[in-house]
């Protein structure tokens, strides 16, 4: 039995994510300022983190969907940066990323020089969701059959561990770096790496290319 | 888990890993009876998504069955009405038709009685069958209403007379949140998908597809521009016409107007009329009366295209949308609807808003044959990624489980 045999496992989970209508949509950057603190909190996580499961292509210039929006729907480029520059992982809750987008709609729509009342031909829904875990029981205990156990995963599965995870731990980690630490110093460098990479800019097939690789490449030979 | 040749071959265009996915949320539904019911066997999304759908459910060892609603011509005809006016035709519905469409459902409850009161899940596909929920006070299972009709701005009175049918079940799905309307139960966003498996979406040997193409009688000297559809007004085919006409003045190209009928649109003759007329006198333009199972022929036609269109001034989804992109064409679409999930400018093709929109992203895709090949290749990725049936039933699936899932959160660990 080597050192490894002590260490936990790490279980793979399933993950969906299911859509629901609000009812609630806006055309104007009042109205969105207006409906954001009726919508179900759950509207906050589709719209910056629900997208990354959802039909987009890569290439997207904005980290949310209400900047996107601002952006694409009402051509407000100063209001789509400010939206954009929220860090949702940096907040405590979802509670607290709707306080941050109100405060920068209230300020948009402080500034005299900017036109409120300009209507977008392209609605924003406000869409909600509902997230669910189904524990698969699968579970890895070596470094070395970890990069293919990842490789090997569903997207969905590949989002709630990375993506999620970093918004679920109160540190910020993704749930891979989490099952790391276990490993002290062998995997330091590696959970480096895989706290570099901006979640944000790339799509879902794109960030679990990077993370294999950089998974493959550093675990290579390591372990049982 | 051991995987079935079936699921082994899906396993090779979407993933394995996706295939495993799918398997671990079937097993959460072993042993529960789920009905569909709709109003056609054969033509149309609908009865496409489920013929592949169906067979797949079974494989992962799910109790699924589908049933068909079986009615006369005034209660299509009724529902015909029902469909146009959802998608905001005015005008409102004959007497002698609300009488076939509530009479047709009673009868057909009385017949499907035994299979759907004990269900344990029940999926009612469009308005033709609605009405079914209220023969079924007893009824065991949740009932989920699955619209696929852009409904986003319906002639209101017949939306009070639908909803009045709707608004008991459990759910109900809409394919975009556009179309959602204010209804006392939650409603879910799930996109329709294609069957990469299915007649329709396999790989065809450049051989099938030219000989396809010499038995409809149809040259291949020239690009074809392509659109597949329903004889239907808001398929637009008269507009098509006129965009290939005004593209023709620079470039050289056949059109080919496919379409099936399908024994639930009682309107698709007089369209079909009308475009024949359209058509009559032009040698390079082919219209096509398809049987309802031509499949493969569909897929021969869509195969050796050099630019499929889906020009529709109304859209539920647009599987032809989906279809042309799965097999690299890059797609001119109308501005509405689901083709707006599908298409994203200048990345997988165009959305247009006009004859003279349209006819000038033919003149580009047929002048830039790099640009098309590379929005091809993204085309075939993305519905890859997003719009396959294995993905689609994944979310069925998924809905299902979280209506039997107790709490009201947001997030449930199951």
């Amino acid at each position: 039995m080597t050192e490894y045999g002590k260490k936990l496992p790490f279980r793979f989970m399933e993950c969906a994510l299911l859509t629901l209508s609000t009812g609630v949509r806006a055309q104007s950057v009042r109205e969105l300022r207006t409906s954001l603190p009726h919508v179900p909190i759950s509207s906050i996580y589709y719209h910056f983190w629900g997208r990354m499961l959802r039909p987009h292509i890569a290439e997207s210039e904005f980290n949310n969907d209400f900047a996107s929006w601002a952006d694409s729907g009402l051509g407000d480029m100063e209001l789509a940066e400010a939206l954009s520059a929220i860090n949702p992982v940096g907040c405590s809750d979802l509670g607290e990323i709707r306080s941050i987008l109100e405060d920068i709609l209230d300020a948009r729509l402080e500034n005299g020089d900017f036109m409120s009342w300009k209507k977008s031909d392209r609605e924003f829904y406000f869409i909600a969701c509902t997230k669910m875990m189904f524990d698969t029981g699968r579970e890895i205990a070596s470094l070395k059959d970890f990069p293919l156990a990842v490789k090997t995963s569903s997207r969905q599965s590949f989002f709630h561990h990375f993506i999620d995870g970093r918004r679920r731990s109160p540190e910020g980690k993704d749930d891979f770096t989490i099952w790391l630490e276990q490993f002290g110093d062998e995997t330091a460098v590696l959970r480096k790496s895989l706290a570099a990479i901006d979640s944000y800019l790339f799509s879902l097939g794109e960030l679990k290319g990077q993370v294999v690789s950089l998974l493959e490449k550093n675990l290579r030979g390591r372990g049982k | 888990m051991t995987m079935s040749e079936m699921l082994k071959q899906y396993g090779e265009v979407v993933g394995f890993h996706a295939m495993d996915s799918l398997m671990v949320i079937a097993d959460m539904l072993r042993g529960k009876k789920i009905v569909h019911v709709n109003s056609t066997k054969e033509g149309g999304g609908v009865a496409e998504i489920l013929s592949s759908m169906i067979p797949l459910s079974k494989e992962l060892g799910l109790d699924v069955s589908w049933e068909v609603v079986e009615g006369n011509p005034d209660f299509f005809a009724c529902t015909k009405t029902l469909h146009n006016s959802l998608q905001g035709m005015p005008g409102g519905l004959p007497e002698r038709q609300i009488e076939a469409y509530v009479e047709t459902n009673r009868t057909n409850a009385a017949k499907l009685n035994d299979v759907l009161e004990d269900a344990d899940y029940v999926f009612i596909h469009d308005p033709q069958p609605a009405p079914l929920l209220g023969y079924f006070p007893n009824r065991k299972g949740k009932w989920i209403w699955r619209c696929h009709i852009d409904v986003s701005s319906p002639n209101r009175s017949v939306w009070r007379f639908v909803k009045k049918h709707v608004e008991g079940y459990d759910a109900s799905i809409f394919s975009l949140p556009d179309f959602a309307q204010p209804l006392p139960h939650p409603q879910y966003l799930i996109t329709p998908s294609i069957d990469p498996l299915s007649e329709k979406n396999i790989a065809l040997h450049k051989s099938e597809i030219t000989k396809t193409y010499g038995e409809l009688g149809i040259p291949m000297d020239k690009p074809v521009i392509l659109q597949v559809s329903r004889f239907d007004r808001f398929k637009d085919p008269l507009g098509v016409i006129e965009s290939y006409r005004i593209a023709r003045e620079h470039v050289d190209i056949r059109l080919v107007l496919a379409g099936g009928g399908a024994t639930d649109d009682p309107e698709s003759g007089e369209v079909l009329a009308r475009v024949q007329e359209a058509a009559a006198g032009d040698p390079d333009i082919h219209v096509l009366l398809l049987p309802a199972d031509a499949h493969r022929t569909i897929n021969a036609l869509q195969s050796g295209a050099a630019v499929v269109m889906q020009k529709s001034t109304k859209e539920g989804f647009g599987l032809t949308v989906t279809e042309g992109l799965w097999k690299k064409k890059p797609v001119i679409g109308g501005d509405v609807g689901g083709i707006r999930l599908q298409i994203i400018n200048r990345f997988n093709g165009f959305r247009v808003r006009s004859p003279e929109g349209a006819a000038i992203r033919i003149r580009y895709l047929l002048t830039h044959k790099w640009k098309r090949e590379r929005m091809g290749v993204n085309a075939r990725q993305y519905v890859l990624e997003n719009f396959l049936i294995t993905g689609q039933l994944r979310r069925y699936l998924s809905l299902l489980i979280a209506l039997n899932s107790s709490g009201g959160e947001w997030e449930r660990w199951l």
